[in-house]
């Protein structure tokens, strides 16, 4: 019986602004790698197919360089590959699409569903009933027409659609596109394999989001998977597996430190965290110029540990203790500046404060420093 | 600190020990001549402290020649509540011993302790110098330095800044300037000097700038590329649809059958025309046939009109010959009017020249007359005028000369008379015989003479008498009477005359034969006035003249019997009348022949028009063709009416299928199809065109690109953000420093100021001088001026480091720190006004410290109010001691 592995949300061709260049390319690259663990998985898992349910591509005009590497990348699994057009990618007059044919960048055993209809892979006993995007945005669900479509006797019939589930998913996810919540059930699919939520998701026992290989943003939840979807027999309900194909895990923490030990438990839990990870912070609340110092120090050794750490401080108030001060043999009116500083950073300019606090700070330390020595 | 005595022994010219004991507390004035050792004095002081007791660079305290001498230096002073002596000795005995109250202290030990006191430091090796003095360089002034306060004040700024601190309680942040230098630097890496970005930051301002341009530019080419791609879709869809349905097929069809229906009209159209041709021709046919027959009917009435014309000129013809004969005979009659008029006009003219010739001779007779007259009269004036001027001739004599005689006979009378009245008498009376002789001239009788001259009576018998004329004039009288008889006689010889009457007699006939020889003249001219010759020619020219017309006269015919009546002119005047009546009539006649010729020929031509027409008429054959051409019009009129009625039926067919429409619907059917295909051909070709673009602008992958720039400007905006709050950062830790140490200094400052100020109101009121960050005396102002110290001039530059120290005094004493003033010949550059003002300052200073007063002056400060004590008294006074 059929088994395939149902994949979506590439999203090639998509650039990482908010990190260093560095670490954005590392990234981009991260996830040419992810199709090629795709075509390895699909290989493991002996799959029958590899279906791509919409947004392979970020955008309709990515470089050459890009859509051949796509292609290239799916290379390792010879079975077919069905690729469906989503709204980043859709099946316009001119698409991402024809330039590939153009290029002549597809190869044979990847089938793209630039029209809707029905791809049968009578060998593999699959009929993929597929619901391209032909325009950047729809409001009539694509879907309908499965219910009318007809297969071929003996095969499995697998919708594959790209859009949102009705009155499932949050509303800030986009309204266009929209897919009817039981259209398995309507279209008397074995399967609907679905794309555009990154993160992995069950909407009934024949319906499914894959989420996106490799994570590229902070607010998804679940996602780095591919789903391994065996059809047992007809009628039956598919046996869906996710298997984990994210290289780098993506975390955001908002965390308002008020005591010593709060700084203490956020290191702690920054230490734990695995090195291929992409950390944001953003710290609020308040700290001593001695905690200032650990912090900088436990952030130096992130950042080389992580593939990136970006850490907001612009929240947190340096908090200098009388020791602070007085270790810092700040007398006279430098002292009074340190007071004045302290005090300014519940201002409207609370920032420049605390950074001119913090300047202070190190410059008076380098100087203790230079004494001692 | 109060010093109390000084003592100093073996020091250049103090050999011997020298003690200056007694010094008061307040002002100390000490005065000696040059050389007396008022610097040596000082100097001793400023060994006693200054100087390190083991150092051998002091030799110029040794006494000269004096290789075994130890300067030593004994000093007693009050500090600290406390009583200290000090006694410093060098080179050749080298010692210092200190002792406060009971402690005793010596060598390092007891100098370390002075430092401490005074607030100096001890020169590491060699001589003392400035920068080791501290507060007493300040306070200490050497002669000829007092203006120089700067470098002074900074090598004492230690310890006055300490004792400032001690007195206002705030401590001076430790290395905050530093601190400060180093933000500074810092802020100085984001910012100009005038505090615009610089550097990275503010070429990051601009790449965020050029970034958005790009990103902007992107943008734009991927909307238009959207757009393109819509543009396609759509245009893709409708050439399908517009290639499945073929619209201009259908268009094709209804243009055909349009063609069709119109193609039958026009047939139609052309047999209509072929009718109407017909008609056209019959019609035409039928007016002409129509002409002829009036032509044929006009022929009748004509002839009657010409017999009529034939018969008027017939009677005109014959008027015209009645006329003839009176006009013959007018014509005569005048031309035989003309003839006698002309007669008459030589006849006048003939007479008319006899008459002119009759009035000329009478005219010349006269003339002859006169002209012979005149020549008579013109002979009789010139022999008047020859006896004149014969006369004149004979007479002729000078009218002056004959005046001036006149005049010479008058004076002589008067000279006569004036010598008779002035000459001796002699008169006589004599008896008869008595014959005396007068100068020889014998007397007799009665008598009377007149003696001008001496003469001589001769008496007979009695003698001679000389008688002499008295009087002056006598002589003179004499000679002039004489004189003018000679003149007299003279004259009358040149002008030939014997005496005065003759020659009067002689003018009187020359003046009037002048006259008449005048008057004969201009009687001749008035007849004559160009000469006798003349009068003469014109009397023979006139005589031949006169011979002349009168023969002519007697050639001249005599006019005929008759007198003429009239004269010339109007005899001229009748006969050109004549003359017009005479061409009237001929014109008369010239043209009553003209007319008769016409109407002859009139005649003629209407008699043979009519004869013609008349025979025209009455042919047989113009009968027949009448009746032939009504037959004929019939015929036409009967044609016309069936071929009119078949074209009117004709008509309302061809109206009925529209052939304008139909015309218009082909045309609309042909505009259609070649629309429709061109559309489709303009949608395949801009298909063809936006596929191609398309390719070229999708091969650039826009979208990466965008992506790939947004990255770039948000790192680029991460990185300025980076930069702008660091920049804020430093702006504001630079600007609260800089703000609070300008506090902090402008606190220390004050008490200093309070002093100054104190001291700067007695000497300048009104000025002001305000202490710098540095502690020194800065800005100076008073009234409109405002400078530096150092612009001063030198004696007030020296005033102002005086009262300076005086308020460094009183700072550092306020703060319990000892003050010892010595002031070495110091204000020799003060005028007599301002040293009045500087006495006051020091006395009033005096109250709180001790001032050693040096000086070579003494007579400058005697109203100091103290005491002074001279060198060179305490030196015999020494001594005297001693001895």
């Amino acid at each position: 019986m059929p088994k395939f592995l149902h994949t979506a949300d590439w999203q090639m061709g998509r650039a990482f602004s908010r990190f260093e260049t560095e670490d954005g390319a590392a990234l981009v690259e991260a996830r040419f790698e992810a199709i090629e663990k795709l075509a390895q998985l699909a290989n493991e898992y002996q799959c029958d197919a590899v279906l791509v349910a919409g947004d392979v591509f970020d955008a309709q005009t990515v470089s050459d360089r890009t859509i051949r590497r796509v292609f290239n990348a799916t290379r390792a699994f010879t079975g077919p590959w069905v690729i469906l057009p989503g709204n980043h990618d859709a099946a316009l007059a001119e698409s991402v699409w024809t330039r590939a044919e153009r290029l002549g960048a597809v190869p044979d055993n990847v089938h793209l569903a630039l029209e809707p209809g029905v791809i049968s892979l009578v060998t593999q006993g699959l009929a993929v009933l597929c619901a391209p995007l032909t325009q950047r945005n729809t409001y009539g669900d694509l879907t309908e027409i499965f219910n009318t479509t007809e297969t071929p006797e003996g095969l499995a019939r697998v919708g594959l659609a790209h859009g949102s589930v009705q009155g499932l998913l949050p509303e800030e996810i986009d309204s266009t596109n929209p897919i009817l919540g039981n259209r398995a059930e309507t279209a008397r699919l074995d399967y609907l394999a679905l794309g555009d939520w990154h993160g992995t998701k069950q909407i009934d026992s024949r319906t499914w989001y894959s989420g996106t290989p490799e994570p590229e943003r902070f607010r998804n939840n679940g996602a780095g998977f591919a789903l391994i979807v065996n059809l047992p027999e007809p009628g039956a309900a598919p046996e869906v597996t996710p298997v984990e194909t994210a290289r780098y895990q993506w975390h955001q923490w908002r965390e308002t430190l008020a005591v010593e030990s709060d700084l203490d438990q956020l290191l702690n839990r920054l230490q734990a965290l695995p090195e291929p990870s992409v950390v944001d912070l953003r710290l609020e609340g308040s700290v001593t110029l001695a905690g200032e110092e650990k912090l900088v120090d436990a952030l130096s050794v992130a950042e080389a540990r992580f593939r990136s750490i970006q850490c907001d401080r612009s929240g947190l108030q340096l908090e200098p203790t009388d020791d602070d001060i007085a270790a810092l043999k700040a007398d006279g009116y430098v002292g009074e500046v340190i007071e004045h500083l302290r005090t300014r950073q519940q201002d409207d300019n609370a920032e420049a404060a605390r950074d001119a606090l913090a300047i202070l700070a190190g410059l008076l330390k380098d100087r203790k420093q230079e004494a001692s020595e | 600190m109060k010093l109390r005595r000084l003592q100093v022994e073996q020091l250049r010219q103090f050999r011997q020990p020298f003690v200056m004991d007694n010094l008061q507390p307040g002002l100390n004035l000490i005065h000696g001549p040059n050389e007396s050792g008022k610097s040596t004095l000082v100097r001793a002081i400023r060994a006693a402290f200054f100087e390190r007791y083991r150092t051998s660079s002091v030799d110029d305290l040794r006494p000269w020649g004096d290789s075994a001498a130890a300067p030593t230096i004994t000093l007693d002073f009050e500090a600290q509540q406390k009583s200290w002596h000090l006694v410093k000795s060098f080179l050749q005995r080298k010692r210092c011993d200190l002792q406060i109250d009971s402690d005793s202290y010596s060598e390092d030990e007891a100098e370390e302790k002075l430092a401490e006191l005074l607030g100096f430091q001890f020169s590491a090796k060699g001589v003392s110098k400035p920068e080791h003095w501290g507060v007493p360089g300040l306070l200490w002034v050497e002669q000829g330095t007092g203006q120089n306060i700067e470098q002074a004040v900074e090598h004492a700024g230690d310890h006055l800044k300490s004792a400032l601190n001690s007195l206002v309680g705030e401590v001076a942040s430790t290395g905050g300037d530093e601190l400060i230098e180093q933000v500074k630097a810092r802020w100085g890496e984001l910012f100009t000097p005038t505090g615009k970005p610089r550097g990275d930051y503010q070429k990051l301002e601009k790449e965020r700038q050029e970034h958005q341009q790009e990103i902007d530019l992107l943008q734009g080419r991927v909307q238009k590329y959207q757009e393109q791609v819509d543009r396609l879709g759509k245009l893709a869809q409708d050439y399908e649809r517009t290639e499945k349905e073929r619209p201009w097929e259908e268009a094709e069809r209804q243009l055909e059958q349009a063609k069709e229906r119109y193609r039958q009209v026009e047939k139609l159209e052309q047999e209509q025309a072929r009718e109407k041709e017909t008609l056209d021709h019959l019609q035409r046919n039928q007016q002409l046939l129509r002409q002829n027959r009036e032509q044929l009917e006009n022929l009748n009435k004509k002839l009657k009109a010409r017999k009529t014309e034939l018969d008027k000129a017939r009677r005109e013809l014959e008027q015209a010959e009645a006329r003839s004969p009176s006009i013959s005979s007018a014509v005569k009659e005048a031309k035989a009017a003309y003839e006698t008029a002309t007669k008459q006009v030589d006849q006048a003219r003939l007479q008319q020249a006899r008459a002119r010739l009759e009035q000329d001779i009478r005219r010349l007779e006269q003339q002859n007359q006169t002209l012979t007259q005149n020549l008579e009269t013109a002979k009789k004036h010139q022999q008047a005028l020859d006896q004149a001027r014969e006369q004149a001739r004979q007479n002729q004599i000078d009218a002056q000369a004959v005046k001036v005689l006149k005049n010479t006979e008058q004076q002589l009378n008067e000279a006569t008379i004036r010598s008779q009245t002035i000459a001796t008498r002699l008169t006589w009376q004599l008896e008869p015989g008595a014959k005396p002789a007068l100068d020889g001239e014998p007397l007799e009788g009665q008598g009377e003479k007149q003696l001008l001259e001496e003469s001589s009576l001769v008496i007979p018998g009695v003698g001679t008498l000389g008688i002499t004329p008295g009087g002056e004039d006598l002589a003179s009288t004499r000679r002039k009477l004489s004189t003018l008889e000679q003149s007299l006689a003279e004259q009358m010889k040149t002008l030939t005359v014997d005496s005065t009457q003759q020659a009067e007699q002689r003018l009187t006939a020359y003046e009037a034969a002048e006259r008449a020889l005048q008057q004969s003249r201009e009687l001749l001219k008035s007849v004559a006035p160009v000469g006798t010759e003349q009068l003469q020619a014109e009397q023979k020219e006139t005589d031949a003249q006169l011979q002349t017309a009168k023969t002519e006269l007697q050639n001249s015919p005599q006019p005929g019997q008759q007198a003429p009546v009239t004269d010339a002119a109007s005899a001229e005047a009748a006969r050109t009348k004549a003359e017009a009546r005479l061409a009237e009539a001929e014109a008369e006649d010239r043209k009553h022949q003209t007319e008769l010729l016409t109407r002859h020929q009139t005649r003629d031509n209407a008699q043979a028009e009519w004869q013609q027409l008349q025979d025209e008429v009455h042919n047989p054959e113009h009968q027949k063709q009448l009746q032939k051409l009504s037959t004929e019009l019939a015929d036409i009129e009967q044609k016309q009416g069936r071929l009119e009625a078949s074209l009117q039926a004709r008509d309302q067919e061809i109206k009925e299928a529209r052939p304008a429409i139909l015309r218009q619907d082909i045309e609309r059917y042909q505009r259609s199809i070649s629309n429709l295909r061109q559309t489709q051909e303009e949608r395949q070709r801009e298909l063809r065109d936006i596929q191609i673009r398309l390719e070229a602008w999708g091969a650039e992958g826009l979208e990466e690109q965008l992506n790939e720039k947004r990255a770039e400007l948000e790192q680029c905006n991460r990185r300025y953000q980076e930069l702008h709050r660091r920049a804020q950062a430093l702006d504001l830790l630079l600007t609260l420093l800089t703000d609070k140490r300008q506090a902090l200094t402008r606190r220390l400052q004050a008490p200093l100021q309070k002093h100054l100020d104190h001291y700067l109101s007695l000497l300048f009121p009104q000025a002001t001088l305000e202490v710098d960050e540095q502690l020194r005396p800065g800005t100076f102002t008073r009234g409109t001026e405002l400078g530096q110290i150092a612009e001063l001039s030198f004696g007030a530059r020296e005033q102002m480091g005086l009262i300076s120290r005086l308020a460094y005094a009183d700072l550092l004493q306020e703060a319990g720190r000892p003050t010892l003033v010595i002031l070495d010949d110091t204000l020799v550059h003060t005028d007599t006004d301002r040293l009045e003002d500087m006495k006051r300052i020091l006395f009033d200073a005096a109250n709180r410290h001790q001032i050693l007063l040096f000086t070579c002056h003494p007579e400058k400060w005697s109203d100091l109010g103290v005491v002074p004590r001279d060198i060179q008294a305490m030196k015999e006074q020494g001594s005297a001691n001693l001895v």
